[in-house]
C-alpha cells in the first residue's frame, strides 16, 4: 500500500505535465483513438469498478471475469477501492495500472469531473478506455459507456405505478437516496418526468433514505401517518426498497399500498413473490461486465471503438419472475451468458 | 426529576442540580413547543398510532444515548457507537442465518459483542492511556471494516420470523423497543444517581486528579463505562437489525452524531461531571421529534439536518452561558 501510494504520487506530478500538453492533441482524434493494435498475443486488461465488496460490483465482476475466460490470450486484472466516495484512492488505481502498462482499461468513473483527466491520461498513452455505469464529464468521443440508462428506467418506474394504480385519483410518495450523487439525481429526474405524464398522481412526499433501512422504515412510517390514504410509493434503491417493505408489512398496507423498487436483492425478490413489492427495475451489472470486457478485447486487437451501450433493466413481477429471461438476469452464470 | 438529592447534597450540589434541571427545563420546553407546534399543522401528528412510532423511532438512538451519557459524564466520548451497532446487529442476524442460533441466544451474542468492543475501548482508554476521541475513533474504523468482512457487505437476510420480536413486536400495547428503552432508563437512572459507579463517574468527570487522590479506582471504573456503552450500542443493534428483519452493513453511519446530540441537547456537559438520564430521553425524543415532524409535515430532508445542528449550537452556547455565569459568582 505504501509503495503503490509513493509511487503514485510521483506518477501525478508526471501525469499533470503529460496531459496539459496531450490535452491539445487528443481530444476528439479519430474513431482509432490512437490506441496500439494487438492483434495477437496475451492482452491484458484491468477493469476497476466504484467499490469492491458490493453485490452489483460483484456481479460486475463475474460477468467481466466470464468473457475473460472465454476469450483466448485475455488476463483480467480486477481491483477498486472499497467506498465509492473515495475518489482519490479511485485516481491512484487507475494510475497505477496505468503505470504497469495495461492493454486496456475498463472503468467506473467514482466522480465525473475527477476522473476526466484519468481517461485522457490513459489516451495519450494509447490505453483505450471504456467506462461502465458511470462515464466522465466530458465524455471523449472515443470513450464508449456501457452503462444502465437511470434516467430512462427511473421513467418507466413511473409507468408501473401508473400501471398498477390504474385511473383515478392516487397519492404517492418517492424515496430518492443520496441527493447530490448522479445516479440518485439521475432516477429522480426520470421519475419525476415519468410522473409528469400522469396528472391523476399526486406526490404527496419526498424524503430521502440515506441508504439505510432503518431510516427508510421510519420515513416511511412516518409518511404513512401523514397520508393514510397513499396509494403508491417508489424506493430508488435497494435499502429504500428494504425499508418501505418492512414498514408496509408492519402496517398492514402491503400489497394495497404498490411500491415500485430498484435493484434485486433477496429479500427485494422475496417481496416481489410476497406481494408486498407490485415490480421491481432490475439492472444487469453481469451483461456490464460481460459486453465491456469483449469489447474492450476487440477494441484491443482490431483498433477500433466501440458503441456506447445501454446494458439494459429488466422489470421484475410476480407474473414474470419465473420467466427463463428474469431469471438469467436475477441469476446470471456463465454457462449462459447474456445475448 | 424532582426526587434525585442523596441523602446530605452539599449547597454546591444542590446548585449543580438547579443548573441541570434548569438545562432539562429548556429541553423540555422545547420538546412541548414542538409537540404543541406539530399537533396543530399535522393532523396525523396527535394520534397513538403517531405517538407510538415516535417511541420506537426514538428507542434505538435513545438506548445508546444513555450508555453515552454515562461515559460523557466522565469527561470520555464513545464514538464507535454507530460502527458497533452495526457489528452487533450483523452478527446476530449472522449467528440466527448461519449458523441456526436459537434467536434469543443470537440477541445475547450480538450484545456481547459490542460489550467486547466496549471492553477494548475501555482497555485503550485506561491501560494504553489514549484519549477516549483516538481509542474509539479507532473503533468505529475497526468495527465497520468487521462488518464488511463478516458479510461481504451484503445485508444478511432470511432470518426466521421470531428474529423480528425484539425491534416489531408489541407486549400488549406497548412496542418491544420502548419497553427495552424504559428497562435501560432506569437502570442507568438507577446507576447514575444511586450506585457507586455513578457517584465516581460524576466526580472522574469533574476532576480525573481529585478523585484518584480521594481513592476512586478511576480506571477500573472507567472501564466498566464503556463496556456498558458498548453492551447499550449492541442492544440498540440487534433492536435495529430485527426491525428490519436483517443485519445491514451500512447501518448507523453517523449514528453517534445524533446520540451525542440527544446527550448534550439533554444537559450533558463534554467537558464532564454533568448529564443526567432524563435530559438525554428527551434530547433523544427531541431529534424524534424533528424527523418525525419532518416527514409529517414533508420538509426536505436538507432542512432536517440544519434544524438539528442548529438545536445542538443552541445547547451548547446555553451550557457555556451557564458556566461562565457560575464561574462569574
Amino acid at each position: 500500500m505504501g509503495v503503490r501510494f509513493s509511487v503514485s504520487v510521483a506518477c501525478t506530478a508526471a501525469i499533470m505535465l503529460t496531459t496539459a500538453c496531450s490535452a491539445v492533441t487528443v481530444p476528439g482524434s479519430g474513431p482509432s483513438g490512437g490506441s496500439k493494435v494487438k492483434a495477437s498475443g496475451p492482452v491484458t486488461l484491468a477493469v476497476v469498478p466504484k467499490a469492491v465488496g458490493f453485490d452489483f460490483w460483484d456481479s460486475v465482476r463475474k460477468g467481466a471475469q466470464c468473457a475473460a475466460s472465454k476469450t483466448a490470450d485475455v488476463k483480467l486484472q480486477w481491483d477498486g477501492v472499497t467506498a465509492e466516495t473515495d475518489v482519490t484512492g479511485q485516481v491512484n488505481l487507475l494510475q497505477d495500472f496505468l503505470t504497469r502498462q495495461v492493454d486496456g482499461l475498463v472503468y467506473a468513473a467514482t466522480d465525473a469531473k475527477v476522473l476526466a483527466q484519468v481517461t485522457q491520461d490513459a489516451l495519450s498513452r494509447d490505453v483505450p478506455v471504456i467506462n461502465i455505469d458511470s462515464g466522465t464529464n466530458p465524455q471523449p468521443s472515443n470513450v464508449p459507456v456501457f452503462a444502465t440508462d437511470n434516467l430512462a428506467a427511473a421513467r418507466k418506474a413511473a409507468d408501473l405505478l401508473a400501471d398498477a394504480l390504474g385511473p383515478g385519483e392516487h397519492k404517492i410518495a418517492f424515496l430518492p437516496f443520496q441527493p447530490g450523487t448522479v445516479t440518485n439525481d439521475q432516477r429522480t429526474k426520470g421519475f419525476k418526468e415519468g410522473l409528469a405524464k400522469y396528472p391523476n398522481l399526486t406526490l404527496v412526499a419526498e424524503q430521502s433514505s440515506n441508504s439505510d433501512p432503518n431510516t427508510a422504515l421510519s420515513v416511511t412510517e412516518n409518511i404513512l401517518t401523514a397520508n393514510p390514504d397513499l396509494d403508491g410509493i417508489f424506493a430508488a434503491n435497494e435499502p429504500g426498497v428494504i425499508g418501505a417493505t418492512n414498514a408496509l408489512n408492519q402496517a398492514g398496507r402491503a400489497g394495497k399500498v404498490k411500491l415500485i423498487g430498484w435493484d434485486a436483492s433477496p429479500d427485494e425478490i422475496k417481496g416481489v413473490a410476497s406481494g408486498a413489492i407490485t415490480a421491481l427495475v432490475v439492472q444487469n451489472p453481469f451483461r456490464m461486465g460481460f459486453d465491456s470486457v469483449n469489447a474492450m478485447v476487440q477494441t484491443v486487437r482490431t483498433g477500433r471503438v466501440a458503441s456506447s451501450e445501454d446494458t439494459g433493466v429488466t422489470f421484475v413481477t410476480k407474473e414474470n419472475i419465473n420467466d427463463p429471461h428474469v431469471q438469467a438476469v436475477l441469476q446470471p452464470s456463465c454457462a449462459k451468458p447474456p445475448a | 426529576m424532582g426526587r434525585q438529592e442523596c441523602s446530605v447534597p452539599s449547597p454546591g450540589a444542590w446548585r449543580d442540580r438547579v443548573r441541570a434541571g434548569v438545562s432539562q427545563l429548556a429541553a423540555a420546553g422545547t420538546v412541548l413547543v414542538l409537540f404543541i407546534y406539530l399537533s396543530l399543522t399535522s393532523d396525523a401528528f396527535l394520534t397513538a398510532n403517531n405517538l407510538i412510532n415516535i417511541g420506537v423511532q426514538s428507542a434505538v438512538v435513545a438506548i445508546i444515548a444513555i450508555g453515552m451519557t454515562i461515559v460523557i459524564v466522565t469527561a470520555g466520548i464513545d464514538l464507535s457507537v454507530g460502527s458497533v451497532a452495526a457489528l452487533s446487529g450483523v452478527f446476530g442476524a449472522l449467528l440466527v442465518v448461519s449458523y441456526g442460533i436459537p434467536v434469543p441466544l443470537a440477541i445475547i451474542g450480538g450484545t456481547a459483542i459490542g460489550a467486547i468492543a466496549g471492553m477494548v475501548n475501555g482497555l485503550l482508554v485506561t491501560q494504553a492511556g489514549m484519549a477516549p476521541f483516538i481509542a474509539t475513533l479507532g473503533m468505529l474504523s475497526v468495527a465497520r471494516g468487521l462488518v464488511y468482512i463478516v458479510t461481504g457487505s451484503v445485508a444478511v437476510s432470511g432470518a426466521p420470523p421470531v428474529f423480528k420480536v425484539l425491534g416489531q413486536g408489541r407486549l400488549g400495547a406497548l412496542p418491544i423497543p420502548v419497553l427495552a428503552l424504559v428497562l435501560v432508563a432506569v437502570l442507568g437512572h438507577f446507576i447514575l444517581t444511586r450506585t457507586r459507579l455513578g457517584r465516581y463517574a460524576y466526580a472522574i468527570g469533574s476532576n480525573v486528579e481529585a478523585a484518584r487522590l480521594s481513592g476512586v479506582p478511576v480506571k477500573r471504573y472507567l472501564a466498566v463505562v464503556y463496556i456498558i456503552s458498548g453492551t447499550l450500542a449492541g442492544l440498540a443493534g440487534m433492536i435495529a437489525a430485527s426491525r428490519v428483519n436483517s443485519g445491514q452493513p451500512n447501518f448507523g453511519i453517523g449514528l453517534e452524531l445524533d446520540v451525542i446530540a440527544a446527550t448534550v441537547i439533554g444537559g450533558a456537559s463534554l467537558f464532564g461531571g454533568e448529564g443526567t438520564v432524563i435530559g438525554t430521553l428527551l434530547g433523544a425524543l427531541l431529534i424524534a421529534l424533528i424527523r418525525n415532524g419532518s416527514v409529517l409535515l414533508d420538509i426536505n430532508t436538507f432542512y432536517q439536518q440544519i434544524i438539528i445542528g442548529v438545536i445542538i449550537w443552541i445547547a451548547v452556547f446555553w451550557d457555556q452561558y451557564r458556566r461562565r455565569r457560575a464561574a462569574a459568582r
